[in-house]
C-alpha cells in the first residue's frame, strides 16, 4: 500500500506531473521575461505560460471538417503523457525514481514519441499549414538525431570504459559513475559533446532561432495552426515542460555526481542549473539570432553539432 | 581432360554473365541465362567425374575397395538442376513473350517503368 | 518427444505441397473447396509446427528425419534428411504464422481477380518451399527450395500481369534471382568437390579439419548466394520493383518470409557449417576460434548489412508508390538482422534473430495496410492518396501500429529489437576498442529516424491530410482483410511488451542452436561424432546488456499519466467541455470548421508525398539524384550490380586468404 501510494507521490507531485509542470512553467516564463530584458522591452509577467494555458482550457476545442477526431484530440494528451514518463526515469542528481528501468536510448526514443504525437495530431488536423509544420518538425528531428546520438555514445563510452562491457548505457551507471569521478563536463574530453548536446536542447523543445516547425510569421505556428481550446493548451504546456526534461537530461548527463544527500536540495540545485542552462542555451539565441532557415538547420546540425560531439566521441574512443 | 571440362565451364559460365549484362535483347539474356546454367552443370559433372571409371552401377555384391567408378551423386545433382534451369528458361521465355505484348519492344533498356 | 512427432516436420512441408496439388485439382471448378482445401494445409502445417514448440524450443531437442529411412551408413551422409533445432524452428515458426495471415488475407483480398486457383497452387507451393529450405539438413536440398521459391515468388508477382510493371518487376527479378541461385549451385559444387557431402552437418563437422581455400571460395559463393535471397546490397533494386507490383499478400511473403531464408541460410551458414573453420588465415595463430571472431568475415558481413540498411532507408525518401516505399524499408531492416548477424555475438544473434521475427510481422502489417488502401482506393500513388483516416479508420489505426512498430517507437516490437541491436553493436565497439561498431551503431540509430520520417511521410500522404475527392466514395475494407491484420498488429504490441519472454522462450534457444555445431552434428551422425573430428563442445555464452528497458512498467507509468491527465481534463471542464458533434461537422454553413486558409476560402490542399522533408532532401540532392539514376531499372545493369557482388566477395577472398 505504502509502495502504491509512493509511485502515485512519484507519478502525480514529484518528479512527476507536478512538479515538471511547475518548474517547466516558471523556466518558461523566466525565458519570455529574460529574452524581453535582453530586448529592451517589459515582459510579461513570469507566470505568463500558465495563465495562457488556463485562458486556452476556458476555450471551445474546435476540430476542423477535415481532421480526424480521435487522434486529433488524443495526440495533445499522449504527448503530454509521454513527456511526464521521461521525467520519471530522468535522475535528478543521485535521486532517481525509475532510472533503472529505462537508459539512454530508451529516453532518447521516448523523447520521440513526443515528438511523433505532435506530428500525428498536425497530420490529423488536416490542414495544409500543419502538413508543412510537421514535415518541418520531422526535417528538425533528424537534424539533431544525430548530434545526440553521438553524444549519448560518447557519455556511454565514458562511463562505461571501466566496466567489463566497455560502454553502458544505463543513466543510472553514468551518474554513479560522475559520482565517483566527477562531472562529465570537468573531463576535457567531454567538453564538446557537452556543447553539442546545449545545442541539441533548443532545437529538440523547438526554442526560438530552431522553430521552423512552428514559424509563425511563415507557416501560422505550423503543426499546431489548427488547434484551439484545452488541446493547444496542453501542447503548450508539454512545451514548457520539455524546457525543464531537457535541462534535466543535460544535469544528469554531464553535471551528474554533486549530491547534496538530500531529494530536496538535489531538485533545487537542479532548478538552478536548469535556469542557467535555459538562459545559455535559449533565451540567448533567441534574443539574438533570427529565425534559421530549414535547410540551413539541418546543414548546421549535421556539420557543426555533429563535429563537435564527434570530436568527443573520438577523444573518448582514444581514451583521453 | 578434367581441366579443360573447369576451363569450359569457367569459360560458359562467364560468357554467360557477360551476355546477361551487356546484352539488351530479352532473348540474348535469357540464352545468357542458359549459358550459366550450362556452365555450372558442367562444372558439377565434372567434380564427379573420375576420369578412367566406370558407370556406377553394381549389385552390392560387386562393390568392392577396388572397384573404381565415377560419383554417381553430382550426376543427380546434375539432372535436378537441369530441370531446374529448364523451367527457369521456359518461365523467361514466357515472360518475354508478355513483356513484349505489353511493351511492344524486347529493348531491356525500354522496359524500366519501374525505377529510382 | 513422442515418437511420432519425428515425422512432424517433414508433414507439415508436405501437407503444403500436396495441398498445391489438390487445389490445382480440384479447384478449378468450385472456389469454397478450393479455399478450404488450401486452408486446411495452412492450418495442418501450422498446428504440426506448433507442437514442436515444447520438444524443440522449450525441451532443446532436435528432430532428424532421414527421407525413405536412409540414414548415414559408415559415417557418410548420403540420405536426404531434415534437421529440425531450435534455429530452424524458429524460423519455421516465422513462415508458418506469416502463411497463415497471408493466406487467410488473400481469400478475402484476391476476390476481384480471376483464375485463382493458379494463384493459390503456387502461393501453397512457395510456402512448402520455404518451409522446406529452413527445415532441411542438407544443402542441396536447400537449393531445390530456394529455387521453387524463387520460381513461384516470381509467378506470384507477375499474376497480376495487367497490373503496370507486373511482368517488369518479374523478369528483373527473375534473371537477377538466377544469377543468385547459379551463385549458390557453384557454391554447392565447390564444396562438394571438396568434402564429398551436402549434409550440413557432417560438412559442419568435417570442414574446421579440411584446410583448403576452395571451400572458403564457397563460403563466398553461398554467402552471395544467400544474400541475394535476402535481397542485401546491391541486389535490393530487385525487391523493390517485386514488392511493388505484386498482391500485397505477396509482398508480405516476399518481405515476410523470403528474405527471412536468405538470412537463416547465412546463419546457418555462418553460425554452426563454418563455425569452427579458421577463416583468417593470417590469424592463423587462434587456431580454434569461432570464425565470427576472424575479424574479415565480421567486418565484410556487418559492412554489407550497414550498406544495405542505410541506401535502402535514404532510396525510400525517393518513393511515390506506398508499396516500393515499403519494399525498401523492408531491405532496410533486413539490412539490421545481417548488421547484428555479423557482430557474431550471443547477444548481436539473439538481437538479429528478434529483429528478423519483427520484420515479418510489422513489415506483414504494413504490406497488409497498403493491399487494404490498394482495393479499397484501387491507388498505391502517394501523391494523389491523402485523408484516408475518415474513411477507413481500422486500417488507418493498423497502419499506425505498424509503422510505430517499424519507427522503432517504444511500446512496440521494432523498439524491443532495435535496442538490443544498439546494445549489441555497442558493446562490441566496446569489448573490441574498434570504431568500426561505433559507426555501425551510429548508422543504425540514424536508420531508426530517418525510418521514422518515411512512415510519417506515408502517414500524411496517405491517410491524413485532406481527402482527394477522388476517393470520396471509398469504404473500409471487410473484417476478412482486417482480422490477418489485427492478428499481426497484436504480435506487434505482444512482443513489444515483453521481450524477456520472447528472449527467454525463443531467442535464447535459436541463438544457442544456432551456435552448438557439436549438437547439430551429433543429433544427425550420431554421438560422438562431433569429437571424432575434434569440433569443441558447445560453450553457452551469457547475454548481459549494458542498459535497461522495462516496457512494462512504462506504460503502467503511461497510463496512469495519461489517467490523471484524462481526470483532471474532465474535473476542470464540466460545461467547458467541447460540445462538437459529428453533425456538425457535415453541415459546411459554418466556416470555422473548415481548414485554417490564412483568411482565404479554403480549397482541397493535400500537403503530401514529395512535399515532406525539404529541407532534409535538399541538402542531400546530389546523393538522391545520384542514386536515382543508379537504380536505373535496367535489368543489365541489375545483373551487373550482382555480378559484381559476386566478383567483389571473390576478390575479397583471395586478398585475406
Amino acid at each position: 500500500m505504502t509502495n502504491l501510494l509512493w509511485t502515485m507521490f512519484h507519478v502525480l507531485v514529484f518528479p512527476g506531473v507536478l512538479f515538471c509542470v511547475v518548474i517547466g512553467v516558471l523556466l518558461a516564463g523566466l525565458d519570455r521575461k529574460l529574452v524581453a530584458r535582453m530586448q529592451n522591452r517589459v515582459g510579461p509577467p513570469l507566470l505568463q505560460p500558465w495563465y495562457d494555458f488556463l485562458k486556452c482550457c476556458g476555450k471551445e476545442t474546435i476540430i476542423p471538417r477535415h481532421a480526424r477526431r480521435s487522434l486529433f484530440l488524443a495526440a495533445p494528451v499522449l504527448g503530454f503523457a509521454a513527456l511526464i514518463t521521461v521525467a520519471l526515469f530522468v535522475p535528478v542528481l543521485s535521486c532517481s525514481t525509475y532510472s533503472t528501468s529505462a537508459d539512454l536510448v530508451v529516453i532518447l526514443y521516448l523523447l520521440t514519441v513526443v515528438g511523433v504525437s505532435m506530428i500525428v495530431g498536425a497530420a490529423a488536423s488536416g490542414s495544409p499549414f500543419a502538413g508543412v509544420g510537421l514535415s518541418r518538425e520531422m526535417v528538425a528531428m533528424i537534424s539533431y538525431e544525430l548530434p545526440f546520438v553521438l553524444v549519448i555514445l560518447a557519455v556511454g563510452r565514458m562511463a562505461g570504459a571501466t566496466t567489463p562491457l566497455g560502454v553502458t548505457f544505463s543513466l543510472q551507471a553514468i551518474v554513479d559513475w560522475q559520482a565517483a569521478n566527477g562531472s562529465m563536463l570537468f573531463h576535457w574530453s567531454m567538453i564538446p559533446a557537452a556543447l553539442a548536446m546545449l545545442f541539441v536542447i533548443p532545437c529538440e523543445i523547438g526554442m526560438h532561432p530552431f522553430d521552423i516547425a512552428e514559424a509563425e510569421t511563415e507557416i501560422c505556428e505550423g503543426t499546431l495552426a489548427e488547434y484551439s481550446g484545452p488541446p493547444a493548451g496542453l501542447f503548450r504546456l508539454t512545451h514548457c515542460v520539455k524546457m525543464y526534461i531537457m535541462c534535466a537530461l543535460f544535469c544528469a548527463m554531464f553535471l551528474g555526481g554533486i549530491s547534496t544527500g538530500y531529494a530536496a536540495l538535489d531538485a533545487l540545485v537542479v532548478v538552478v542549473l536548469s535556469v542557467v542552462i535555459t538562459f545559455v542555451t535559449m533565451s540567448v539565441p533567441h534574443a539574438v539570432c533570427a529565425r534559421f532557415k530549414v535547410e540551413q538547420v539541418f546543414k548546421f546540425y549535421w556539420t557543426v553539432v555533429a563535429g563537435l560531439a564527434l570530436i568527443s566521441l573520438i577523444l573518448v574512443w582514444l581514451g583521453l | 581432360m578434367i581441366f579443360t571440362n573447369y576451363l569450359v565451364c569457367f569459360f560458359l559460365v562467364v560468357l554467360g554473365i557477360y551476355c546477361m549484362v551487356s546484352q539488351k535483347n530479352l532473348f540474348k539474356i535469357a540464352v545468357g541465362m542458359g549459358l550459366v546454367d550450362y556452365g555450372v552443370n558442367l562444372l558439377i559433372v565434372s567434380v564427379g567425374f573420375h576420369d578412367g571409371g566406370t558407370a556406377p552401377i553394381f549389385n552390392i555384391s560387386e562393390l568392392t575397395r577396388s572397384s573404381f567408378f565415377v560419383d554417381p551423386i553430382p550426376q543427380a545433382l546434375t539432372l535436378t538442376s537441369i530441370v531446374i534451369g529448364a523451367c527457369t528458361t521456359a518461365m523467361t521465355l514466357c515472360l518475354i513473350i508478355m513483356l513484349y505484348k505489353q511493351y511492344g519492344t524486347l529493348q531491356s533498356d525500354e522496359i524500366r517503368r519501374l525505377r529510382g | 518427444m513422442y515418437d511420432f512427432m519425428y515425422h512432424f516436420p517433414v508433414l507439415a512441408i508436405m501437407v503444403l505441397f500436396l495441398g498445391a496439388f489438390i487445389a490445382s485439382l480440384v479447384g478449378r471448378r468450385n472456389a469454397v473447396i478450393r479455399n478450404a482445401v488450401v486452408l486446411i494445409a495452412m492450418v495442418t502445417s501450422l498446428v504440426l509446427i506448433l507442437s514442436l514448440v515444447k520438444p524443440i524450443l522449450l525441451e532443446g531437442q532436435t528432430i532428424t528425419y532421414w527421407l525413405s529411412n536412409w540414414e548415414p551408413v559408415g559415417d557418410w551422409a548420403i540420405g536426404i534428411s531434415l534437421e529440425v533445432d531450435a534455429l530452424s524452428l524458429f524460423f519455421a515458426l516465422i513462415v508458418v504464422v506469416a502463411v497463415f495471415v497471408s493466406g487467410v488475407y488473400s481469400f478475402f483480398y484476391m476476390d476481384r481477380d480471376d483464375s485463382l486457383v493458379n494463384y493459390y497452387t503456387l502461393f501453397s507451393m512457395l510456402s512448402g518451399s520455404v518451409l522446406g529450405l529452413v527445415l532441411s539438413g542438407d544443402l542441396f536440398n536447400m537449393f531445390v527450395m530456394i529455387e521453387i521459391m524463387t520460381f513461384t515468388a516470381v509467378a506470384l508477382t507477375a499474376f497480376r500481369n495487367t497490373y503496370e510493371g507486373a511482368l517488369e518487376g518479374a523478369f528483373k527479378y527473375l534473371v537477377v534471382g538466377s544469377l543468385g541461385s547459379t551463385s549458390v549451385l557453384i557454391g554447392i559444387a565447390l564444396i562438394y568437390s571438396q568434402m564429398h557431402t551436402l549434409n550440413l552437418a557432417q560438412l559442419a563437422a568435417m570442414l574446421p579439419g579440411y584446410d583448403s581455400p576452395v571451400t572458403i571460395i564457397a563460403f563466398a559463393f553461398l554467402f552471395v548466394g544467400f544474400g541475394s535471397k535476402a535481397f542485401l546490397f546491391p541486389f535490393h533494386p530487385l525487391a523493390a520493383d517485386a514488392h511493388a507490383v505484386a498482391p500485397a499478400s505477396i509482398s508480405l511473403m516476399i518481405s515476410g518470409v523470403l528474405t527471412k531464408c536468405g538470412v537463416y541460410g547465412i546463419i546457418r551458414l555462418a553460425y554452426t557449417v563454418y563455425q569452427n573453420v579458421d577463416v583468417n588465415v593470417m590469424n592463423a595463430l587462434k587456431s580454434v576460434c569461432n570464425p565470427m571472431n576472424a575479424n574479415f568475415v565480421q567486418y565484410f558481413i556487418t559492412g554489407v548489412g550497414v550498406v544495405t540498411m542505410f541506401i535502402c532507408v535514404t532510396m525510400a525518401f525517393n518513393q511515390h508508390n506506398f508499396k516500393r516505399l515499403l519494399a525498401f524499408h523492408s531491405i532496410s531492416q533486413v539490412g539490421y538482422v545481417i548488421t547484428v548477424i555479423g557482430l557474431g555475438s550471443a547477444l548481436g544473434l539473439s538481437a538479429g534473430l528478434f529483429h528478423a521475427m519483427n520484420h515479418t510481422i510489422f513489415k506483414g502489417l504494413l504490406f497488409l495496410t497498403a493491399g487494404a488502401v490498394q482495393h479499397a482506393t484501387g491507388s498505391l500513388d502517394l501523391d494523389e492518396l491523402g485523408g484516408l483516416s475518415k474513411k477507413m479508420p481500422g486500417t488507418c489505426a493498423l497502419f499506425l501500429i505498424g509503422a510505430a512498430s517499424i519507427s522503432g517507437l517504444p511500446p512496440f516490437n521494432g523498439f524491443a529489437s532495435k535496442w538490443m541491436i544498439y546494445q549489441a553493436a555497442f558493446q562490441k565497439a566496446g569489448e573490441t576498442g574498434n570504431f568500426f561498431f561505433v559507426v555501425v551503431c551510429v548508422a543504425a540509430l540514424i536508420t531508426s529516424v530517418l525510418t521514422l520520417a518515411s512512415f510519417i511521410k506515408v502517414a500524411q500522404s496517405v491517410f491524413f491530410g485532406q481527402l482527394n475527392p477522388k476517393f470520396a466514395k471509398t469504404r473500409e475494407v471487410s473484417l476478412g482483410m482486417r482480422i490477418p491484420m489485427w492478428i499481426l498488429a497484436i504480435l506487434c504490441v505482444v512482443t513489444g511488451l515483453f521481450p524477456d519472454k520472447v528472449q527467454q522462450w525463443l531467442l535464447a534457444p535459436a541463438t544457442s542452436a544456432a551456435m552448438n555445431a557439436a549438437g547439430y552434428i551429433d543429433a544427425a551422425m550420431g554421438q560422438g561424432y562431433a569429437a571424432s573430428f575434434s569440433i569443441p563442445s558447445f560453450q553457452p555464452q551469457s547475454i548481459f546488456l549494458s542498459g535497461a528497458w522495462q516496457p512494462v512498467m512504462w506504460l503502467l507509468l503511461l497510463v496512469s499519466v495519461t489517467l490523471a491527465v484524462c481526470i483532471v481534463a474532465l474535473l476542470g471542464s464540466d460545461d467547458k467541455a467541447p460540445a462538437i458533434s459529428e453533425t456538425n461537422t457535415d453541415t459546411p454553413a459554418d466556416p470555422k470548421y473548415e481548414s485554417f486558409f490564412s483568411g482565404e476560402a479554403s480549397v482541397y490542399s493535400q500537403v503530401g508525398g514529395s512535399d515532406l522533408f525539404w529541407g532534409f532532401k535538399h541538402n542531400w540532392r546530389h546523393y538522391f539524384s545520384f542514386m536515382h539514376n543508379w537504380h536505373s531499372g535496367v535489368v543489365n545493369d541489375y545483373t551487373l550490380y550482382g555480378a559484381a557482388a559476386i566478383a567483389v566477395a571473390l576478390v575479397l577472398c583471395v586478398i585475406f586468404l
